[in-house]
């Protein structure tokens, strides 16, 4: 499915359904082995636990461990009540940072104390019934689990290519940036999908690397679910809205012309340039129609005015 | 040549052995081998090759290949004639069947030196001189290794060679004189050739390499022909290219490239087997910019060498050259190569840059360019350098040969590391200077030019002087002005080519300063014909060189009076402050920060106490003195791309947009590929109403491929339809909305070009 209509589809169902699966949320930050690392985990978990709870996830969803309350034994209780805890058509989001390690049999994640291995967390982690799961471990040698991890409906991100990866990762830093700035918005429709916030992160650590001149350490890697499906974060009006009839109606309608816009793309290649624009416009002339009298519906129902359309700013 | 590396000195890793190491490969040919314990049954096949009767030497050769029932000789003869892995195997077994003998050794090293295997080579003469240390001949092998690789001291050992009974060894005097050349010391050079001369004729041996040098030395003191000692050496061999190889050699020493490769030209017709001077000749091709007749004349130098690195590297360079990006501009005629991945997001940048140094520097040195400047910017350091040098390794940023400026990109250094659009205009004055005199420039006047228009004229205005350098002054240990080139050429201490570039600089300031810019512009005409700097400054001046030295130095102390009259104070200044914002005790940086800007304001680089200056008021809540800081530190030439954005981001806080904007476009300098700077440069343009700046910006964010291409079109489709361009417009803002279907100030746009009002 193409990640827009895809996205549409969920911003739909985000609006319409009341019943609306909810969105469970486990961050973990180890050990840092140095103050400066300390503080950088914890400030990156403490910023994920907040963009998670700005993309709708109730508090009492959102489980946050760092420093000595993410030693082995808390680390595991905490991991296995947030799995039990998680229903069905839920989505939960597991987010592990800090530092990892791999030992040629199996990975580490370096908390206070005895590490908990790679085999330990995927153990908790099968029992993870959830129908949209996301796992991101953003630390070092993390490209061990990448595979031990992989499950059906489960999408996998590391940090790094494989277990030998072993330097500090920057992998973090901009998965954080990328939940709680609008930059990784690619699509402007004021919603990160895993997708974005990966693509986002990756080409931003990337860069880094290119710009201090450096060979890169570390290679992330996603794999397995529909990433372009899985909405992560919400920016702007498009948190929550209440239930409106109008609205729906116009949403759907919204989704039929993303459909229209998606068919015309994929002829793209057959047909003549001035052709193929010549149609897109048309498509999306319409839709920005459209998504004027959304936001104006919108705005009605935020009580809030209409965004002033002719604002000198946007043009 | 723009050197340096590091921030801290900014002219750190620069090395002059990048100049040798450029030119020295094309001598390395071992040719003759004058040892007398030579085999007879060679010396007579040895005679026909060095009258260049070639087919007859070939088959002397040859015949004793096949009846020699010496593997030494054979190995000897295998190598003459260009089967190097048959001779390196006749060696190998001489060697393992006589572990103890000491010539095999040394003229199976030899094999590997003229197959440029140095480690190779020093192992086997390591191996002899174990075996016989005194063994004359091994110490030679030595000793040509060191002047080859510019790694020990040659001379020295040449002169121990001589001095301890080795009077009568020709090639200790060659090689003497080889490097007396080198070095310009003239007289020493023609005594060492005369006693070889003298030498050749007693023992018969070959007088060739005698007469290049000789035909050299007659080049290096003004005979621009050569041609007495050029007629004896093709009258003894018609068909020796090494007279003319060495030549151009020298050509290329004074950075006469054009006239180096004439003299390559002829070298290869006479010799067209003399592999050494096609290298060369396609080094120098490239060095004049002929790419094709680079290549050409390189694969020709590999068909009969592959074993030269500088060959099979400048060949792989070559093939990324052509792949590279060609981008021209006109009026003036710049021509840019740059890499494909990179291309549009540099060439803007570079191509004003170039203008604007092309501009400024036509109208103060009164010199329209005679033809196109070529640019050419390597996101790999390394194929830079072989491009330079002909090996990767050397530690400079730019080079110029004449019309062509070769560069790191800023790609290819960690951002902070270099400011390459300083490094650029740098350049681009030598392309003045050398176009100016013919080349006829010394080092000295050349870099302190460059440097000293950097300060003056170039993206980072400010006197950028290192302590190091004023420390050195302090000590008296400043060059004498008519001996400066000494500095770059043969440097006494391990950072004095650095320390050179500042008192290049220096010296230039000063003149500017004293007797008005025209003076340096006089000072620089002066090599419009040859001439020596102690008789250029005399004339310029009208004053000795020791009294301009002098005037120099009293300009200094004075110029920098408070830094030299306690250079520890500022240092111990520096130290304070540093370790207080080590422990992040901002209010006590504050005093000795204070004290050392105080001490030494123009210290912008690494570590600059403004910068902790500027950091202390701000920690401390005085963001007013914090930004004066800032701003003194620009304005003094900083640009430490960390400390611009602040700045940025803080005269956008004080409510001072414009200037905010002018910092922003400094940073363009510095990191051109950092995508954020250009959107954000796209949007301030486009809020000021400067389409065509905004245009600019918004492309080169769209050619880095950066993660929010929509935001990149929109930004073109916004300025292209405040510039009256709607066709195009629409094109890109349907291509923004293409990626992003609901980005409202995209919709807008498209609503607004099509007439469409919203309903």
């Amino acid at each position: 499915m193409n990640p827009v209509r895809a996205l549409l589809l969920t911003l739909a169902l985000a609006t319409m359904s009341p019943a609306y699966a909810e969105l469970h949320v486990f961050v973990a930050s180890g050990l840092g082995g140095e103050p400066e690392y300390e503080q950088r985990f914890q400030q990156q978990a403490h910023a994920l636990a907040q963009a998670a709870e700005r993309a709708g996830a109730k508090p009492e969803n959102i489980v946050l461990l760092t420093g000595e309350s993410a030693r082995r034994e808390p680390f595991r209780r905490e991991l296995t009540q947030f799995v039990e805890k998680t229903q069905n058509d839920d989505q939960a989001v597991v987010v592990l940072i800090g530092h990892g390690s791999f030992d040629g049999e199996d990975y580490r994640f370096n908390v206070p104390g005895p590490d908990v291995t790679g085999r330990e967390i995927a153990t908790i982690l099968d029992k993870l019934t959830a129908a949209q799961q996301l796992v991101v471990n953003a630390t070092s040698s993390s490209g061990a689990v990448l595979e031990q991890w992989k499950r059906p409906n489960r999408i996998v991100i590391t940090a790094t290519k494989s277990g030998g990866e072993r330097n500090a990762t920057r992998f973090a830093q901009f998965w954080v940036e990328a939940l709680t700035s609008p930059d990784a918005d690619r699509d402007k429709n004021e919603t990160v999908t895993v997708e974005e916030a990966y693509e986002y992160a990756a080409r931003r650590v990337a860069d880094t690397f290119k710009s201090d001149a450096a060979l890169a350490t570390e290679h992330s890697r996603i794999e397995g679910g529909a990433p372009a499906r899985f909405v992560l974060a919400r920016l702007g009006e498009s948190a929550a809205l209440p239930n409106d009839e109008a609205l729906a109606a116009m949403m759907k309608e919204q989704s039929g012309i993303e459909q229209q816009i998606d068919a015309l793309k994929a002829r793209k290649p057959s047909l003549p340039a001035d052709q193929y624009y010549d149609e897109l416009e048309k498509v999306l002339l319409t839709l920005a129609h459209l998504d004027r009298r959304i936001d104006e519906r919108k705005a009605t129902l935020l009580g809030t005015q209409a965004r002033e359309i002719d604002d000198p700013k946007t043009r | 040549m723009h050197a340096g590396v590091d921030r801290a000195t900014r002219f750190v890793v620069a090395s002059m052995c990048a100049l040798f190491l450029a030119v020295a490969h094309t001598t390395s040919a071992q040719e003759f081998d004058y040892d007398p314990a030579r085999p007879a049954a060679l010396r007579a096949c040895d005679d026909l090759r060095n009258h260049g009767r070639t087919p007859d030497a070939r088959a002397c050769y040859e015949r004793l290949l096949s009846s020699s029932t010496d593997d030494a000789t054979q190995a000897e003869a295998a190598w003459a004639i260009g089967d190097v892995r048959r001779a390196n195997d006749l060696f190998r077994a001489v060697v393992q069947a006589e572990d103890n003998a000491v010539r095999p050794k040394v003229r199976w090293g030899r094999l590997y030196l003229d197959t440029h295997q140095y480690g190779e080579a020093s192992g086997l003469f390591r191996e002899a001189l174990d075996l016989a240390p005194d063994d004359v001949y091994a110490k030679l092998a030595v000793a040509r290794l060191m002047s080859e690789t510019f790694d020990g001291d040659a001379r020295r050992l040449v002169a121990q060679i001589i001095d301890k009974g080795g009077d009568k060894v020709l090639e200790a005097h060659l090689l003497a004189a080889r490097m007396d050349l080198d070095d310009g010391h003239y007289g020493a050079a023609e005594r060492s050739l005369q006693r070889a001369i003298a030498l050749a004729v007693e023992q018969k041996q070959p007088p060739l390499e005698a007469y290049e040098l000789l035909a050299a030395l007659d080049l290096l003191r003004g005979d621009r022909e050569s041609r007495r000692w050029i007629d004896k050496a093709l009258a003894y061999n018609p068909h020796y290219g090494g007279v003319y190889e060495t030549l151009a050699h020298y050509e290329v020493m004074r950075r006469r490239y054009t006239e180096a490769n004439d003299w390559l030209k002829r070298a290869v017709e006479v010799q067209p087997e003399r592999w050494s001077a096609q290298a060369e000749l396609g080094v120098n091709l490239l060095r004049l910019g002929d790419i094709d007749g680079s290549q050409a004349a390189l694969q020709r130098a590999y068909s009969g060498d592959p074993f030269s690195a500088t060959t099979v590297n400048t060949l792989r360079v070559l093939d990324k050259l052509k792949d590279f990006a060609v981008e021209r501009a006109t009026s003036p005629d710049i021509v840019m190569r740059l890499d494909r991945k990179e291309a549009d997001a540099l060439r803007p940048y570079v191509e004003k840059v170039a203008r604007e140094s092309i501009t400024t520097f036509s109208r103060r040195y009164s010199f329209t360019p005679q033809q196109a400047v070529n640019i050419e910017m390597y996101p790999n350091h390394d194929d830079f350098a072989v491009r330079t040098a002909g090996l990767p390794g050397i530690g400079l940023l730019g080079v110029t040969f004449g019309y062509l400026v070769a560069m790191d990109s800023p790609s290819g250094r960690s951002t902070g590391d270099f400011h390459w659009g300083s490094t650029l205009w740098h350049e681009m004055a030598h392309v003045f200077t050398l176009s100016i005199t013919d080349h006829r420039v010394p080092r000295w006047l050349s870099e302190g030019i460059s440097v000293f228009e950097e300060w003056r004229t170039g993206p980072t205005p400010g006197i950028a002087v290192s302590p190091r350098a004023l420390d050195v002054f302090h000590d008296g240990k400043f060059l004498p002005v008519a001996t400066l080139d000494e500095g770059f050429i043969r440097p006494d201490y391990p950072d004095q080519v650095q320390v050179s570039y500042m008192q290049s600089g220096l010296t230039c300031y000063f003149i500017e300063q004293r007797w008005g810019f025209d003076k340096l512009v006089a000072l620089l005409r002066q090599f419009t014909k040859e001439t020596t700097t102690a008789a250029a400054v005399e004339a310029t001046f009208k004053m000795s060189p020791s009294d301009f030295d002098k005037e120099l130095a009293k300009f200094l102390n004075e110029r920098f009076a408070k830094y030299l009259a306690d250079p520890k104070a500022w240092q111990q200044a520096m130290q304070a402050a540093h370790q207080a914002a080590g422990e992040s005790k901002w209010a006590d940086v504050i005093e000795p920060a204070r004290r050392a800007v105080d001490l030494f304001p123009d210290y912008t680089l690494s570590g600059s106490p403004w910068l902790l200056l500027a950091r202390a008021y701000d920690e401390t809540g005085k963001r007013a003195d914090a930004l004066g800081a800032l701003q003194r530190y620009r304005e003094l030439g900083g640009w430490d791309p960390d400390a611009l954005r602040k700045l940025a981001t803080w005269l956008d806080e004080a409510k001072q947009p414009q200037k905010s904007l002018e910092v922003l476009n400094a940073l363009t300098l510095i990191a051109p590929l950092d995508a954020s700077l250009h959107a954000q440069l796209g949007e301030r343009y486009n809020a000021d109403g400067k389409a065509a700046d905004s245009l600019r910006e918004y492309k080169v964010l769209l050619a880095l491929d950066a993660h929010d291409n929509a935001a990149a079109n929109f930004g073109i489709a916004r300025a292209l339809n405040s510039l009256g361009d709607r066709a195009q417009s629409r094109r890109y803002v349907l291509q923004a909305l293409e990626t992003a279907p609901h980005y409202r100030p995209a919709q807008d746009l498209l609503l607004e070009i099509t007439g469409k009002p919203t309903q």
